[in-house]
């Protein structure tokens, strides 16, 4: 039979070139699956692993009792915010109310120094009461005092002209071996502290509350640690000796050999750990700690009580106004927290699941600590939310916006210009933002929150010049070109006969764009956020840079103006930490954790994305 | 804002039911500001309450012509009117005070390709209202319902006013984009070719509905069909090359063309 309608074309192994490119695009494919699962397996593998060592990290601070101790010390900083606020608070009334007084009394402390450190020679002669010491010490004082800026001196710029000149006038005659103030700065400085005295008064209690429960904090802190200290040794005693005796058994130098044998010797392990024995310090605290906790309630409610009611600074009062309302909360926690303490028993298994919540839950991490490791998930997940929230509050409305104006407002020419422009902002590296943000943006919104008639803006006058607006800022550039761009596509899918018809029936066009292609677009435009998301979630660079790394729940009491504060993200903290724990350590093993929640969290942002994308081709 | 109602009664712009609505003045139109002349010197006055038909061969112009009459072709950054005016119910359309927004609301457009928005069928109908403020819902009501039955849809649809409109068939598809043109009350529809996606059961429900158009509104069809053109016009004009060639009671066009050009076209000789 005659052959017919075969393949023609040289064949090279048996394969012609058809057969050589699917093979080559099939293994290319079939590669980037291997990777990927292979990536997927040895993140899940080594993230999993977290689970059991950090149940025994966990039952182990139980055991020691540091679990009980943990309770004082959080007690102790709950108080400490509460201080912190009023400190704040009290500073900030003084600057309103005796802004000038401080001015000179921190001015005349910034003075001394360069009168007592270039003037020591002159000091030393006068103390030795050299002839015309006091001539050579006047002269030097005086052009000392006329060379000195203000600026430098003043740097809070808190003192008027005449003030300032009135301070340097009554530094003449100032003697520097009684180092006594002048009048004026003492009287500056008893005004202070007349105006001052029942606000410091209430201050001061409020400190003081937990004196108590911070000594007794202090004193079992010590124990826990000793008892921490030893009880690992014990645990790691056991794989010593191991150790040790292979080395003996493989060195043949003998007096190595003996030098090995005499550490042998001192390793001792017991059957067990006496942790019952060894915890009762902390068992025997359960009263003094209710004792002290008692003591700081009252003490604390007493000098909140105390706290004026009346400012001459608003920012002061809006501080005590939190102090006011946060002080019950505080309280209740402290309540919760003994009553919690008071269950704690050395011997309690720790859960599985408990342990596991308290990765997913728990607001401390602290790593590289005397004391105890924590790995909680939630300030870094709060940071990574909270940074994308801003950024995508300020990247939607724009590249929205610009999408729609680019696509269906804009001329030609605006096209061609806005359109690369925007997708420019791509190709900045992110480092090269996250110094922008550092060097011009964080100081730039600095200097801006400073300005007075801004400050009714929640969060302004900002502390931080690195802190979650400044993170979300960037992100939301460099956000924008993505959410522009599927946008634009999006805007483009919807046919140009919808426009038509709607603009052929009288509708302006921003009526159009409002009433017909956003409503047809929309589901793209919802996939572009997603997916705007997805890159910033995933962002690291910036936020590594920007967002100020302090690993630490945001304060909500601030409203709004939390966007003020510092926070470190999960991106971040595997970018600063993994390249300092060892291997296989349960610090890496919880970045690899944070890793795959964060792999989790961006595969189901894309899926979501391209379901949407989906359905929306099936229209 | 004022009573709704008032502003659909401001539609009834003293519109002529007789005499010249539309006049074009030796129009010339260049897609790309000048160079070449699209259309050429066109001159023609289209009557009140008739139904005027454009015909030619592709790329003669018919579109763009009739998209000169609501200025559709401001959406194109380069289209430019280098002579002549048009002057719709005596007002020239590209005097600088003419907003095109008002005169599309007089001058209402259906396409070649029905395009419904994606929306509901009552939606779709109502949307040109809506767009002019209306928000009160009988009046809406009553609009959807006479423009539905105007052209002939209504009891079709009048169970499913609230389903999607890209569920119907095409014919009623574009029927809907009728309903949703005259919804508006203009005095003039434009109408590009609409029969062309449609198999010829709905053709001739389009044409039927035509004629009863022509009752309400002053029409302006562009159609590739020589049959169609005879059924449903009363004038035709035959455009070649961007100019006008001939334009006549459709009668004449078709029985007795006095130019060659013409003859040769509707006898189907080339084209
Ligand atoms: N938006 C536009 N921009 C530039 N040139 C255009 C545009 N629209 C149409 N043209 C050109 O103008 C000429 C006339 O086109 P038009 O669409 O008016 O023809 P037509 O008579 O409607 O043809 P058909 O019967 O195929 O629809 C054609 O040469 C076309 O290429
Ligand atoms: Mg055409």
């Amino acid at each position: 039979m005659a052959k017919h309608f075969q393949k023609k074309g040289r064949r090279i192994l048996g394969w012609d070139l058809q057969d050589w490119i699917k093979g080559f695009f099939g293994t290319n494919a079939t590669l980037s699956i291997v990777i990927l699962l292979l990536i997927c397996f040895y993140l899940i593998r080594e993230a999993v692993m977290f689970f059991p060592s950090h149940h025994q990290g966990l039952t182990l601070y139980r055991q020691t009792g540091q679990e009980f101790v943990g309770h004082l010390i959080e007690e102790v900083d709950e108080h400490a915010k509460i201080v912190a606020m009023t400190d704040q608070a009290y500073y900030r009334e003084l600057d309103e109310k005796f802004g000038n007084e401080r001015g000179v009394s921190d001015s005349y402390e910034a003075l001394l120094e360069p009168l007592e450190d270039a003037g020591e020679d002159f000091i030393d002669a006068l103390d030795d009461e050299e002839e015309g010491a006091q001539e050579a010490w006047d002269t030097f004082a005086t052009k000392t005092l006329s060379k000195v800026y203000k600026k430098e001196i003043d740097t809070f710029n808190r003192l008027d002209d005449d003030s300032w000149n009135a301070l340097l006038a009554s530094m003449k005659g100032w003697d520097p071996l009684e180092g006594d103030p002048p009048a004026f700065v003492e009287e500056a400085r008893a005004k202070m502290k007349e105006g001052m005295a029942s606000f410091e008064l209430a201050r001061a209690e409020v400190s003081a509350a937990d004196d108590q429960l911070d000594s007794l904090r202090g004193k079992l802190v010590k124990i826990a640690s000793v008892v921490r200290e030893d009880a690992k040794a014990e645990l790691t005693s056991a794989a010593r000796k191991i150790a040790l005796e292979q080395g003996i058994a493989s060195t043949t130098d003998p007096d190595k050999k003996a030098e090995l044998e005499e550490k042998l010797s001192e390793v001792k392990i017991m059957d067990s750990f006496p942790f019952a024995a060894r915890s009762t310090p902390m068992a025997e605290s359960k009263d003094a700690h209710k004792a002290a906790a008692a003591d700081l309630k009252a003490k604390l409610t007493a000098g909140v009580a105390k706290l004026p009611a009346e400012f001459a600074s608003q920012p002061a009062a809006e501080l005590i106004e939190r102090v006011r309302k946060k002080t019950p909360d505080v309280l209740e926690e402290l309540d919760e927290s003994v009553a919690e303490a008071a269950r704690w028993r050395w011997d309690k298994p720790v859960g599985y699941f408990d342990s596991a919540l308290q990765f997913f839950f728990g607001r401390d991490w602290v790593t590289n600590s005397s004391w105890h490791d924590f790995y909680g998930l939630l300030p870094l997940f709060t940071g990574s939310v909270l940074i994308s929230c801003i950024a995508l509050a300020i990247a939607v409305p724009f590249s929205v916006g610009a999408a729609i104006y680019v696509n269906r407002i804009a001329t030609r020419l605006e096209q061609n210009i806005i359109k690369p422009v925007i997708e420019m902002v791509q190709a900045i590296p992110s480092v090269v933002l996250g110094i922008f943000g550092i060097l011009v943006l964080g100081e730039g919104l600095r200097e801006f929150s400073q300005v007075e008639a801004l400050s009714w803006i929640p969060g302004f006058p900002m502390q931080e010049r690195l802190n979650i607006l400044n993170a979300g800022l960037l992100l939301a550039l460099m956000a924008v070109p993505t959410i522009f761009t599927l946008c634009e596509d999006a805007l483009n899918n919807v046919p140009r006969s919808f426009s038509e018809a709607s603009l052929a029936l009288g509708a302006s066009r921003i009526q159009t764009v409002i009433k017909v292609i956003l409503p047809t677009a929309i589901s793209g435009i919802f996939a572009a956020i997603l997916l705007g998301l997805g890159r910033v979630i995933g962002e690291t660079m910036v936020v590594l840079l920007v967002a100020g790394n302090k690993i630490a729940m945001p304060d909500w009491g601030a409203g709004v103006g939390v966007v003020a504060q510092p926070t470190h993200t999960m991106t971040g903290i595997i970018a600063q930490e993994m390249g300092e724990v060892a291997d296989g350590t349960l610090h890496w093993r919880a970045l690899f954790l944070v890793g795959l929640v964060l792999f989790t969290i961006s595969l189901c942002i894309n899926v979501a994305a391209q379901r949407i994308i989906r359905r929306l081709s099936h229209l | 804002m004022n009573d709704p109602s008032t502003i659909l009664e401001s539609q009834d712009v003293a519109a002529p039911t007789s005499g010249t609505i539309i006049d074009i003045d030796d129009l010339s139109f260049s897609y790309d500001l000048g160079k070449t002349n699209t259309l050429r010197n066109i001159s023609l006055d289209i009557p009140a309450g008739k139904v005027t038909a454009f015909i030619g061969p592709s790329g003669c112009g018919k579109s763009t012509l009739i998209r000169c009459l609501n200025r559709m072709n401001d959406l194109v950054d380069t289209a430019k009117v280098t002579s002549g005016k048009i002057s719709i119910m005596g007002q020239d359309i590209h005097a600088p005070d003419v907003d095109a927004i008002e005169l599309r609301k007089h001058v209402g457009m259906v396409f070649q390709k029905y395009n419904p928005f994606p929306k509901s069928i009552y939606e779709n109908v109502a949307y040109g209202l809506r767009v002019q403020g209306i928000k009160k819902k009988s009046i809406l009501d009553q609009a959807v319902e006479e423009s539905l039955q105007k052209s002939a849809l209504w009891s079709e649809v009048k169970d499913r006013l609230n389903t999607s409109a890209l569920g119907l068939s095409g014919g009623q598809q574009q029927r809907l984009c009728i309903a949703r043109t005259i919804a508006v009350k203009p005095q003039i529809v434009l109408m590009d070719e609409p029969c062309s996606a449609l198999d010829p059961i709905a053709t001739a429900r389009i044409e039927e509905l035509i004629a009863e158009l022509q009752q309400d509104f002053t029409i302006v069809i562009v159609t590739h069909n020589m049959q169609q053109a005879t059924r449903v016009s009363d004038r035709t004009a035959f455009f070649y090359l961007g100019e006008l060639v001939e334009y006549d009671d459709t009668q004449a066009i078709f029985g007795n063309p006095s130019k060659k050009q013409t003859e040769d076209y509707v006898s189907g000789r080339f084209g």
